[in-house]
């Protein structure tokens, strides 16, 4: 997420910034505003009055940046969400070996969601009552992990195929791990989480006793 | 279908509730029947207890003598899916003579016929129980703890039991948890029975290790069959 300083209001009267800079920076604005204001107060109970406050623009703005407060939660999740693959991605990058790619992976994540507590409620819990068009995107989001999960079937030493769920069954128990210790304000936590949360992704495809190996010693 | 001329549409199907208590019990199944699939349907938050009202069958004043509001109505509900899921699970655990393999897949059978059988309240209580504030996402909560310990005894059978996390039953129903909401959400509940095999390997994987797993999911399989 961008810092407060990106984010405060451009300055009044002729500042040389294109058209298209301003109603950037606006859009930018009341995505960060409403993260503020979604952590406050809760998204049901989050006006558009409490974003535009924080945004520091007006009501005018935020109709023409977005249609509703979904749409802007919407926006703001996309960010995160974005914001979080891209820390996965770079991550696993430099590493060659699946099972140590899906450790870096998982600690990327964990530990960015245990410095960012209020993105981690926005994207984890509030996510879930912001509707049903965020919803349907959350659990999009949450399985585009299921690829990079997939190749760890090719770690396997049986011959025998895994059942197609596997993938999905473990994905959505992590997540609603994470999301539960985020609802109950323990966000900072869950890097602590780290070995159980890899042995878990890992037990399925090397086994107990390797995934335990590796999950505590990576 | 529609009522006969003469007759009142708002008399339910069935025989006459046959005093007062069977009445108000018949009103209450009602209101909350309503308040399940009103909620499945467009979301806890769009549902209006004028709508409910209509669906049950019933006066405001009904909907007010059992319930202060909406949001109770839906903990009302809520409740009573829990504990009827939980009782069926329950129930079909003990009920199973085999070993403890055996019991988790009576279990999760009945886990997933109530499911089945009531997909509106099932998608009330996992897609919207945590849009309706802290109270309802409580029971939620409770609802994961009420399962855990049917899995826990499985850690006897792991000679590794004391290297597994604490969490580990409570992640395992949730990962259970989370593909029925995923056939729900997508309106596949035809297929929900399907899955007792593979989320019964997914349960039993981490305690007796793959090839047993495998061995009584496809034992699952075969006799759901």
């Amino acid at each position: 997420m961008a810092d407060e300083e990106t984010l405060g209001p451009l300055p009044a009267g002729r500042h040389g910034f294109s058209r298209e800079q301003v109603a950037h920076n606006q859009r930018e604005r009341l995505i960060a505003g409403l993260a503020t204001a979604v952590a406050e107060h809760g998204y049901q109970a989050v006006t558009i009055t409490h974003i535009t406050k924080q945004a520091r623009v007006s009501r005018r703005v935020f109709y023409a940046n977005f249609e509703s407060k979904e749409e802007c939660f919407l926006a703001a999740f996309e960010v995160v969400a974005g914001h979080i693959a891209e820390l996965a991605t770079e991550a696993i990058a430099p590493l060659d070996d699946w099972p140590h790619r899906a450790v870096a992976g998982s600690r990327a994540v964990l530990s960015f969601l245990a410095a960012e507590p209020d993105l981690a409620r926005l994207c984890l819990v509030e996510s879930q009552s912001a509707g049903p068009a965020v919803a349907a995107r959350f659990h999009d989001a949450v399985h585009e992990a299921t690829p990079f999960l997939e190749q760890g079937r090719e770690e396997r030493e049986r011959g025998r195929e895994l059942p197609p769920s596997t993938e999905e069954s473990t994905i959505g128990a992590l997540v609603l791990l994470a999301s539960r210790k985020v609802a109950a304000g323990e966000a900072e936590r869950l890097e602590e989480l780290l070995p159980d949360f890899a042995e878990f992704v890992l037990a399925p495809y090397l086994g107990a006793e390797e995934a335990s190996r590796i999950a505590r010693t990576a | 279908m529609r009522a006969l001329p003469g007759k009142s549409s708002r008399q339910p199907p069935g025989p006459e509730p046959v005093s007062r208590a069977a009445a108000a019990a018949d009103q209450r199944r009602r209101i909350l029947e309503a308040t399940a699939d009103l909620v499945a349907e467009q979301g806890y938050v769009n549902a209006t207890i004028e709508q409910i009202v209509r669906r049950a069958r019933v006066g405001y004043a009904t909907f007010y003598k059992h319930y202060a509001d909406k949001q109770e109505a839906f903990l009302a509900l809520l409740d009573a899916a829990v504990e009827r899921t939980a009782y069926a699970v329950e129930e079909a655990y003990d009920g199973e003579a085999g070993p403890w393999p055996d019991k988790v897949g009576a279990g999760l059978g009945a886990l997933l016929a109530q499911v089945a059988a009531h997909p509106n309240v099932a998608r009330a209580c996992l897609i919207e129980a945590p849009t309706a504030g802290p109270e309802a996402a409580a029971r939620h909560e409770a609802a994961l703890r009420r399962f855990a310990p049917l899995l826990r005894p499985g850690r006897e059978l792991n000679p590794r039991s004391d290297k597994l996390p604490a969490s580990l039953e409570e992640t395992l129903v949730g990962g259970v948890l989370w593909v029925i909401n995923q056939r729900l959400i997508a309106g596949d509940e035809a297929k929900l029975r399907a899955l007792l095999p593979e989320a019964l390997e997914f349960l039993l994987r981490p305690y007796v290790g793959e090839d047993e797993a495998a061995r009584e999911a496809g034992q699952a399989g075969a006799a759901s069959a």
